[in-house]
Order: structure tokens, then sequence, then C-alpha cells
């Protein structure tokens, strides 16, 4: 396995989180960014994994190609269960997800997300500063998957202390039964894949603690970017770079046609790239990531 | 924000919607007309909209054109998560709000996944000109589905633990069961629901391939409900297997035959995303909402929908090579005997 040296920021999240998924485990798959790892996930080390789409589809082998949408065309053929939203999300609330694959704009220390608005909440709420998508599924899939992988580009501005907005719960104020006290259901965020790292978040506290840094990255400069104090695990490792088979993969066989994972980074004046789902407040020239929150 | 004691229904309440559905003819009978007609007969300014399909994936795009040539003022939209649908009409709005407005959307998530955010919503929220009211896509579909069962609310988990639940007319309460809190959705009964689907009878018997998503139930939660269909087919076709019907004609006031009646987005079985003409279209509208500069979105209604009378005009705009490519992708996702 010759490892890459030619692979973006983007490339080596969809990596992470295809590693992180288990075989014959059942996803329910956000758009974006989710969708590529599933997929590589399927077509290496997870072939038996059951792909779950909010749209309806249960289990497609996606042989087709890679979805645009989670209502894609692509999620439909060979699913062997196929109904619409409400079927989807029931069975998610009845236990039947064993993770839950989202992304959002910004995130804080107990894995809680926003993909809904930056601005001032709550007066500026009907008048936002950037208005985004809103929640689709995810706070759904926070809400009622037993685990939640969450994807979110490591910038300051977006690893906030104290959310905007909480669109999608993870572990609330991270107190001690704090999702059982709200009613929620499941054990919370698992892991949080970054430009960066791999996080996960501590057992007593809560809090999100550093548990791998990508090649070229520390500890330090993975606090650097962030806008609270991570935590950090007994013997951080370096997660390896990816194959450069697993780069092929992806650029020839998955997302060919740059659908989700990008090439080169784009830039527009207000750092909010119209393709996003979400604004990428980064300094020109870093890699552009297109996450997803909607899912 | 409104506070959950003084709680408003922003379309029918369940007693209203209840009382229309007594009121009306209900009888199986030919309810073919075209759609100018029926965007002229059953919406009216000031309604809550139910819009059907997911993001870009069957959605009452036809439906929209006629709407935005028709005007109206004031609407509120009620949606899981669309594209193209409410980017038409919001589009219409920022042109010309005397001609077109909508003045509430209730939804979970506008935007187009890999073709990107929707320019319309940010131009209209960023400077506050819609009220909004965000729910998640499972929040919207049991809202949908308690109006379509007869009931005021449903119980999720959904917005537990979310922002939605200060921003929304969501009530957390006490199960009376389990003593754990659970959250209380109001029902969303629409006036209409516009609907796109791949087949039907001349009885509004309706066939959907691919996701339902939640159009069965926005159709049985509204008072109305005006669908297109790629194909207008025998009733005995149709019927062929019962269970094939997912709206049944009991709820359809207007059925109207529109082959293309979702593009440029999606349709299962017949044709894929057009993602170059949605970025058209977005690149007109992002020029107003960052430049102010409204002439090229001008331009794109003048050509596109106040330039034609009817949607097959605007289909018939598209080179043959494109829209064959439109099917020809689809047929990759699936493939059908002839």
């Amino acid at each position: 396995m010759t490892a890459s040296t030619d692979y973006t920021a983007q490339e080596i999240i969809v990596v992470a989180g295809s590693k992180i998924l288990e075989d014959r485990k059942v996803v329910f798959v956000g758009t974006g960014l989710p969708m590529v790892a599933s997929l590589l996930a399927k077509l290496t080390h997870a072939p038996g994994l059951i792909p779950v789409f909010e749209a309806g589809a249960v289990g497609p082998p996606l042989k087709v190609g890679l979805p645009l949408s989670v209502g894609d065309s692509k999620t439909f053929t060979s699913a062997t269960y196929l109904k619409g939203l409400n079927a989807a999300f029931e069975m998610t609330q009845r236990g039947f997800a064993d993770i839950g694959f989202i992304g959002g704009a910004e995130v804080d220390m107990y894995g809680n997300l926003n993909s809904t608005m930056i601005g001032n909440f709550p007066d500026g709420y009907q008048k936002p500063k950037v208005r985004l998508p809103g929640s689709g599924g995810a706070s759904d899939m926070a809400a009622s998957c037993e685990r939640t992988i969450l994807i979110v580009p490591h910038d300051k501005r977006k690893f906030n202390k104290k959310l905007q907005y909480v669109t999608s719960p993870g572990f609330l104020d991270g107190s001690p039964n704090a999702r059982y006290n709200v009613g929620l259901q499941g054990k919370g965020p698992y892991r949080v894949i970054t430009t960066k790292a791999i996080l996960d978040f501590d057992e007593e506290t809560h809090r999100m603690r550093i548990l791998q840094v990508f090649p070229g990255e520390t500890v330090e400069s993975v606090q650097a970017a962030t806008g609270f104090e991570l935590l950090v695990a007994p013997n951080v490792s370096t997660f390896p770079a990816p194959t450069v088979e697993e780069v092929r993969m992806i650029r020839e066989d998955i997302d060919p046609t740059q659908a989700f994972v990008k090439r080169s980074p784009k830039q527009t004046s207000d750092g909010i790239d119209s393709n996003d789902q979400m604004p990428f407040l980064t300094p020109k020239n870093e890699r552009m990531l297109h996450a997803s929150q909607q899912s | 924000m409104e506070k959950k004691s003084g709680m408003y229904w922003t379309g029918l309440s369940p007693d209203e919607a209840r009382e229309k559905l007594v009121n009306k003819d209900k009888s199986m009978r030919d309810k073919r007309m075209p759609l100018k007609q029926a965007v002229a007969e059953f919406i009216k300014d000031g309604d809550n909209v139910g819009i059907g399909g997911f993001v870009n994936i069957r959605q009452p795009i036809a439906i929209t054109h006629e709407m935005v040539r028709h005007g109206f003022k004031e609407l509120t939209l009620s949606w899981q998560s669309a594209g193209m649908a409410p980017d038409y009409l919001a589009g219409a709005m920022m042109l010309d709000p005397d001609r077109f407005s909508i003045k509430r959307i209730e939804m979970a998530y506008w935007a187009h996944e890999a073709f990107g955010l929707s320019p319309m919503f940010r131009y209209l929220a960023e400077r506050g000109l819609i009220e909004i009211e965000d729910w998640s896509n499972y929040n919207m579909s049991a809202r949908f589905k308690a109006g379509a069962m007869g009931l005021p609310f449903l119980p999720t988990r959904g917005p537990l633990g979310s922002d939605i639940t200060q921003t929304s007319r969501t009530n957390v309460v006490d199960c009376p069961f389990t003593g754990r809190p659970i959250a209380l959705l109001p029902a969303c009964n629409p006036d209409v629901a516009i609907i796109h689907v791949q087949a039907a009878d001349m009885y509004g018997n309706c066939i959907i391939r691919g996701t339902d998503c939640t159009c069965a139930e926005i159709a049985m939660a509204s008072a109305h409900t005006i669908v297109t269909c790629e194909q207008l087919v025998a009733h005995e076709l149709v019927v062929s297997n019962p269970k094939d019907v997912i709206i049944p004609f009991l709820a359809v006031d207007a059925i109207v035959e529109v082959p293309f009646g979702s593009y440029p987005g999606a349709c299962r079985r017949h044709y894929y995303f057009d993602g170059e003409h949605i970025k058209q279209f977005h690149a007109a509208a992002e020029t107003m909402r960052k430049e102010g500069r409204s002439d090229l979105l001008q331009a794109y209604y003048a050509e596109n929908i106040f330039g034609v009378e009817t949607f097959g005009d605007f289909i018939s705009k598209f080179p043959f090579e494109k829209i064959l490519a439109a099917q020809t992708a689809e047929s990759f996702n699936y493939e059908r005997l002839a």
C-alpha cells in the first residue's frame, strides 16, 4: 500500500470517514462527503455496510454510482426497502440506525452542530447574517441514531465555544445524562472528522478530544485552529495518509465529476461558495471542503 | 418569535381542514384540466401551499412556473427539503414583490446538495423579507402526517435538544406515559398541495416511483391538491395493482399531464438532473444577491417563464440532445424495457 503524497483535505476526510464505518452496520448517510465515504467503505473493507437515505432508500448496493442527493434515483435502484421520509425517520427513531453520518457549519466542544444560520441569535433569527440551508434531516439523525459521526472543516471560526444556533444536538451542555434528560435517544457523537484530525469525546466530561492527527498536523496545530480547549487522548497517533489506490478510487471510481470531492479550491469574495452547502470561511488557497449538513 | 402559549395555525386549523373536506365533492370524476385553470381555480392569495418532492427530486416545477405567471401574494410555503420549486417562486418575488410574494416559509432545508446553496433563499432571508420557521425533515414530514391523520399534533423526538424548539411552535411536554420529555409538533394542513408524480389516471389516482417523499401525506392533509404527471394513463392500468396507488382520487382536485414537469430537477425512471441549467438559473440570482443587478434574473424569467404560454413551451426551448441526455442519464440509474 503506497502512501499518496498528493491528496486533498477532502480526500483524507473521506478515507478517515470510510475507515470508521464498520462492516455490517446500518449507517444513515447524509449528503456530500458522507456519501463518498460510505461508498468507499462499501467498495473496500465493508461490503456488508447497510446505507439508509432519508428520502427512503434502505440498503441500496449503490452500484449505479455516487448519488448527488439523498433522494437521488441512484439510491433507489435495488434498494431492499423504499418508502418515504416518514418511514426512514420512524425506523431511525425506533433504533434501526447504528450510525448517523452528518456535517455542519459550526461545532462546539460537546459536538453540537449548527447548519441553520450565522448571525445574532435569537434576535437576528429572522434576519441572519448568513442563512444556511437548515437542518434537513441532521437534527433527526442527531436525535435518534445510536451514534453520530460529524464532519466539520477545521477552522477557528467553525470550532466555537458557543454555537450561534444549535441545529443538531450532541452532548448538549456535557452534563451527565444531558441527552437522556431532554428526551433524546442514542449515545451521541462518536467521532468528529475534520481537515486536521480525528477527535472523539471524553467519556465523563463529554468534551471533544484529539484522538489522531492527520499527516503534517500536531496536537498544537490542531489546538491552534480550535476556538475552545481540546482534551488530548493518551498516545495521539498520526492517521496514515491515504494510499495511492484510495485516492485513485475516489477520483476515478467514486466521484469522477467532482460532485462533492473537489480537486481545487474555490473562493468567493465573502468566503462563501455558492457551490458549497455551507460557508467555508478560510484564508485563500486553503483547500475547500464541501461537507454536508443535509442529511 | 412567538410564545408557545399563543398557538396559531398558519394553514388550516384541524377543524377547518375537516370542514373543508366534509364540504368537498369527493366523487370520482374527470379532473383533467389545463394547468393554468388548475392554478387559478385552486390557489388563492394568502394560501398555505404544501410543496411535494424532495430537494430536486420530483418537485412540482411546472406548477411553480404557472404560479409565477399567474402572480400570488402573501403565500405561506410548507415543505421538508426543497430546491428549484421555492427558487422559482422566490426569484419572482425578488424581481417584483407586488406581483408575487411569499410571506412565510416552514421547512427543514432549502438548498441543492451537490448543486450548492440557494441564492434566492439567502437574498430573502438575509434581508429579512420572509418569516422563517425552521424544522427538520422528520418534523415537517410528521406535521404533514398529523394533518393527514386528522390529528392536531404528532409526538416526535426530532427537535429535542435543538434550537428548533425555540424558534418553532414545537411544544415540549412530559410524556403522560413515560414521564420523559417529548416534542409535540402541530399538524400542517395546507390550503393546497402541489405535487408531481410519474403516472395518474383522469380521476387523480397517482402512482409514484422511487421515493414517496412526503407527497401522500401532503395531499391527504391539504384541502385541495393539484397534481401534474409524466404520463396520464387509463384508470384500469393505474388500479391493476391497487397498492400502487399512493395518492387516491379522493384527495385530488386537478390532474394535468405535464411531461418533464420536474425538469431541470430529476424524476425517477424518466430523467436525471440538468445541473447545468440549475447553475445557470442560480448564477442569475446570485448576481442579484451580490451586486443588486436584476438584469440577468429578469432576462431568465422573461425568456423562460413570462415569454412562454405553457411549461411545454419552456421544455421546447431545450435542444433535443439535452433532453435526450437527461433521459439517457436516468436510464443508467434505472434500466427499463421500452
